[in-house]
């Protein structure tokens, strides 16, 4: 029984860290290795031969005709290119083929996910293509945007993860709840976005002094972002992070969004196929931002549920797991270049004690390695007896020149369609080498201004913001905690976040990952948008991220639409379990 | 034919290959990290091995170490202008900057406009996840305003549409989804320069240069112009030496050259991109700012029907159209499904504000204002700005090019180089700059000629007439400073061009 609570249907013994390897389809095109071949259905394997073929066929076909080229002779030329025209349509058509099995096994395994917040993919599943062809799944949607001619191979492969990650979003999208004009759309509970503070943010940003327009908004600058903003955000992360000394403006480099901030940073702290340490479960985003541009590794370091001797909490992180993920990682031969934090941390809602904090960073400090840490629920701490702390208000950092803070406005401000993100770091190479990409990932100097009077005023940010934000973010929490306790469904969230992390173990039967994504399903089929565990790499089944920063209303019906999946999944589990018993009726035992 | 050492092309982990290198193989800026210009120099000059720019001491990757250096050595020129910035009260002795391609000549137009009432809204989807193409408002206005001012045959559509944070994010997600890794884009140089860093950086895609010349020659009618048959003779070579091309940059109306391309060039390009299966991406970012009448601009968008739909993919900003690169809005049209798809993939790492998509609906909508009153406005000014400069190098007896199209004029100052290298091209420049003028020089947009110049014309009437004082002083004083060579100041500036 505790085998199959750890291991998972879906995840053979050993090939966690399998999944997380650069996409086959990556820029060289390497013929699978054995151990992926493993994990992946004879589909995906003849897939990925077959694109491995046609950069072959093209590269040969390119070598024809330089020979061709210099004998000038027209008619030779054309001729290679008609054959080669003909031979590219063939395999086209072959791969479109395979793609289609391929995908229509995608379609049973992948959770198909709730967009989250700063690009939520399922990284791993995207790869992974596992599973075994079903002939209901909707084909049509996936197939079209795949093997195009038009496109190049990452380019396929970049529209199959967006596809893939975004069909339950794109459903949401396109027929959201209205509480009068759609009431059975759907409420998403899986996009974490704060909704509850639109009401003050909307006044704020009505207020006369965001409106200016100055010729320097409107022209080129600084690719850093401009001066003023990078000021007030220096003066902000010195109050709000409680830094022992003012932190200085030029360590600040802003960029649209979060997301780009940490695709920037993998850029330039790795090269392609080195990889990042990263406890699980994660944020999905993570793993979608390193791979995209970046082509970088994700090793998970795995937390479990259960508490033990070792594990004082429920997914606790020790050194012990760091060093142990680190060492097993440098086994197998993968250089590890940093490590990924997330405080307060999601899809937990846990806070790191400035000890922990601390033993973490010495531990990344002994290895050389880099610490990213995303502190963007960093003023969502919503239980008033607990104390967040920074990173940036430790007295020293253990290694500064590799310390780096990401911070945004999405989710504290509740206005993720900013698009703004801000990396701040000692390290003046680092922030150089991140500002090299600034004029690909650029905010509008309009924008700028509202960003710069937002945090500007910290007495409406002190006084009417942050208490009205985190009275409703505890109400809300109250409401949904209540919800599941009445169903007696094991939850985890302490004090901050947008989001519990709830267990719903007990109605999957077996424990396993296909389990949850049929639940995962059920709830879609309810119009209720959750995220299921398998997004976060979790390692156990049946945990799913339940979002309540929503407006009451919208919450209550989302509750009500969760408690109806629930009901229907008892009542289905109690007729499977009436049945003859199968080959191994395994299922899961009492949650932590 | 490739101004990149093909070393670098060869090295897997480089990200990037052509950024700048081909402004290297002379001496470096003093600025930069003493030990990547040292080893350059004591080893062979004009090769950017990313080996050699390993350092033990970094705390970045070694894609990150070639990114970061390029990145210095690039900006140098633009830094010296922002670190001394002229100023009518504050620093009168600045510099000017004749070199940037910026509109500075409406701001009191744009700035009337954008303070109006409609343009503060505020409503929770602008602040939301939005869809990563765009907000469908911007979207539909987007393609209203590309079929009016395209002149489009038929409406073009919403869905075709993508939005991104500027033109530069524009190519690069082009690059990206069009091209694997060290594949190429034709470009007929000379060219707006940082487009090579834009299909680059993230891309790893380099440019195939098709060079044309100042010399009217042959069938040509006019200089630098293109041909067919200059397009076929590149692709060739490119393939000669092993490089597979995706297809084919257009920029219409043209940066440097202020020229537009006529109905039947543009159908020959394209016809010649479809014989050989290229892309063709036209990037129309001047569009709206053809100040002579006579000039009879066409965008491809007009064209009763596109020769190969599907591979045809149009570019559109506010940048330059409507003064304002610090707005950081491009748009992508494309019939292609799938690329606009792949492009929209990417878009969560480029997207704008929604509040600024919001302004840019409203601004787009107003058919009247930017018929009525910022146009005409625009052009009036854009012409007598252009006017008074080409007036001020007639009577240097300066040759230059212009027909009436964009923001600059594209002058031919190798009277002034003895020797008619790129050398001196550079110490030229280096001695505008000494003036306190900044202007770009022909390398930076890979003219085979040394000795071009990019000046840029639409500034602000006080500081335009400074400016051309100090490019006087530096010509008609050529004569003493000739002799003085610099030696010292061989400073490598690299393209400042926007």
């Amino acid at each position: 029984m505790s085998e199959n609570r750890y291991g998972g249907a879906g995840q053979p013994a050993g090939a966690s860290t399998d999944t997380w390897s650069i996409s086959p389809w990556s820029d060289t095109h390497p013929v699978p290795s054995g151990q992926v071949l493993r994990d992946q259905s004879i589909y995906t394997q003849l897939l990925e031969m077959m694109l491995h073929l046609r950069q072959t066929m093209s590269e040969h076909f390119v070598q024809l005709m330089s020979r061709q080229g210099l004998l000038q002779e027209q008619r030779h030329t054309e001729a290679i290119r008609e054959q080669e025209a003909l031979l590219d349509r063939l395999l086209c058509q072959m791969i479109n083929l395979l793609q289609s099995g391929a995908m229509s096994g995608l379609e049973l395994q992948v959770p198909l996910p709730s967009e989250d917040s700063r690009g939520d993919v399922r990284y791993g599943q995207g790869t992974q293509l596992s599973g075994q062809p079903d002939p209901v799944s909707q084909l049509s949607d996936c197939e079209a945007a795949f093997v195009s001619r038009d496109l190049s191979n990452r380019g396929i492969d970049i529209s199959a993860l967006y596809q893939s990650k975004s069909q339950g979003y794109n459903a949401y999208q396109k027929d959201k709840y209205h509480k009068d004009k759609n009431t059975l759309g759907f409420i998403n509970l899986g996009t974490s976005e704060n909704k509850l503070c639109i009401d003050l943010m909307t006044e704020r940003l009505l207020e006369s002094d965001m409106n200016c327009i100055e010729e320097g908004l409107l022209q080129y600058a600084d690719w850093r972002g401009q001066p003023f903003l990078r000021e007030e955000v220096a003066r902000f992360l010195t109050y709000y992070c409680r830094a022992p000394a003012p932190l200085d403006p030029e360590n600040v480099v802003v960029l649209n969004g979060c997301c780009s901030v940490f695709s920037v940073l993998a850029m330039v702290l790795c090269d392609p196929g080195e990889a990042f340490l990263i406890p699980t479960p994660f944020y999905g985003g993570f793993a979608f931002s390193s791979r995209l541009y970046a082509k970088v590794e994700l090793i998970p370091v795995h937390l479990e549920s259960t508490i033990t001797a070792i594990n004082t909490y429920p997914f606790q992180l020790t050194v012990d797991k760091l060093e142990e993920a680190l060492l097993e990682a440098r086994l197998e031969g993968k250089n590890i270049r940093g490590l990924v934090l997330t405080n307060p941390q999601n899809p937990l809602g846990d806070i790191y004690s400035p000890d922990s904090l601390m033993k973490y960073l010495e531990f990344a400090k002994r290895y050389d390695l880099h610490v990213i840490i995303d502190e963007i629920y960093m003023l969502s701490v919503f239980d008033e007896s607990i104390t967040f702390h920074s990173v940036l208000s430790m007295k020293s950092l253990p290694d500064r020149n590799r310390t780096h803070v990401i911070w945004g406005t999405s989710k504290d401000f509740g206005i993720s369609g900013f698009r703004f993100g801000a990396l701040y770091t000692h390290n003046k190479e680092v922030a150089s080498a991140v500002s090299a990409f600034s004029f690909l990932h650029s905010i509008s100097g309009i924008a700028q201004h509202k960003l710069c009077q937002l945090l500007q005023n910290t007495e409406w940010i002190d006084k009417v913001y942050l208490p009205t934000y985190r009275f409703r973010l505890r109400k809300a929490h109250k409401y949904v905690t209540a919800k599941l306790k009445s169903l007696e469904i094991p939850f985890h969230n302490r004090s901050s976040g947008l989001y519990v992390w709830i267990n719903l173990k007990k109605y999957l039967d077996p424990c396993t990952f296909e389990e949850e994504q049929l639940l995962y399903r059920r709830f879609l089929d309810h119009k209720l948008l959750l995220s299921c565990g398998k997004a976060y790499m979790c390692k156990e089944p049946g945990w799913f991220r339940l979002v309540f920063a929503d407006e009451l209303p919208r919450l209550k019906l989302g509750m009500r639409r969760f408690c109806d999946v629930l009901e229907e999944q008892k009542q289905d589990l109690r007729v499977k379990q009436l049945k003859p018993p199968a080959s191994q009726p395994a299922s899961c035992s009492g949650t932590p | 034919m490739f101004a990149l050492p093909q070393k670098n092309f060869r090295a897997p982990t480089t990200c990037l290959g052509p950024t700048c290198t081909q402004d290297m193989d002379r001496s470096h800026g003093d600025d930069l990290e003493g030990e990547c210009s040292r080893k350059l120099d004591q080893k062979l000059p004009g090769v950017g091995d990313p080996v050699m720019l390993s350092s033990d001491t970094s705390y970045l990757s070694s894609r990150g170490r070639m990114i970061k250096w390029f990145w210095d050595l690039a900006e140098e020129g633009y830094r010296t202008y922002h670190m001394d910035e002229y100023d009518e009260d504050k620093n009168p002795s600045g510099i000017i900057n004749l070199g940037t391609s910026e509109n500075k000549l409406c701001f009191d137009l744009l700035s009337r406009r954008l303070s109006q009432s409609d343009m503060q809204w505020v409503e929770p989807s602008l602040l939301q996840y939005p869809d990563w193409r765009g907000h469908l408002f911007l979207r539909e206005e987007v393609a209203k305003f590309l079929t009016f001012y395209c002149k489009s045959p038929v409406p073009l559509r919403p869905e075709n549409v993508v939005v991104l944070n500027g033109g530069a994010s524009l190519f690069s997600a082009l690059a990206t989804v069009l091209c694997e890794v060290g594949e190429a884009f034709l470009i007929p140089t000379p060219y707006y320069g940082a487009i090579t860093q834009h299909v680059c950086l993230y891309g790893n895609v380099r440019l195939a240069y098709v060079y044309l010349d100042s010399e009217v020659t042959g069938l040509d009618t006019r200089p630098f112009q293109l041909t067919v048959e200059k397009l076929e003779t590149a692709l060739r070579e490119a393939y000669s030496e092993g490089v597979r091309v995706k297809g084919l940059i257009l920029i219409n109306p043209q940066n440097p050259l202020g020229d537009v391309y006529s109905t039947e060039e543009l159908q020959e390009y394209l016809v010649f991109a479809k014989r050989h299966k290229l892309h063709v991406i036209v990037d129309e970012v001047y569009m709206l700012s053809v100040f002579e009448e006579s000039v009879g601009y066409h965008s491809v968008l007009s064209l009763e029907r596109l020769p190969d739909p599907q591979r045809t993919h149009v570019m559109w900003a506010t940048s330059k159209d409507f003064g304002m690169s610090g707005l950081r809005f491009a748009t992508l049209y494309t019939e292609n499904k799938d690329v606009a798809t792949a492009v929209a993939s990417l878009c969560r790492y480029h997207g704008l504000s929604g509040l600024v998509q919001y302004q840019m609906a409203q601004l787009l909508r107003d058919r009247d204002w930017i018929n009525q009153v910022y146009l005409p406005e625009n052009h009036a000014r854009l012409k007598a700005a252009h006017t008074y400069v080409s007036e001020e190098l007639r009577a240097l007896g300066i040759p230059f090019l212009s027909r009436g199209a964009g923001f600059f004029i594209w002058v031919d100052l190798r009277k002034y180089l003895p020797k008619g290298t790129f050398e001196e091209e550079m110490l030229l420049w280096r001695r505008f700059l000494d003036n306190k003028v900044l202007l770009s020089f022909g390398k930076a947009f890979e003219c085979k000629e040394p000795g071009w110049f990019r000046f840029v014309f639409s500034d602000q009437a006080h500081r335009l007439r400074l400016g051309m004082q100090r490019v006087r002083q530096v010509l008609t004083g050529k004569s003493q400073v000739a002799e003085d060579p610099h030696p010292s100041q061989t400073q490598k500036p690299s393209d400042q061009c926007r």
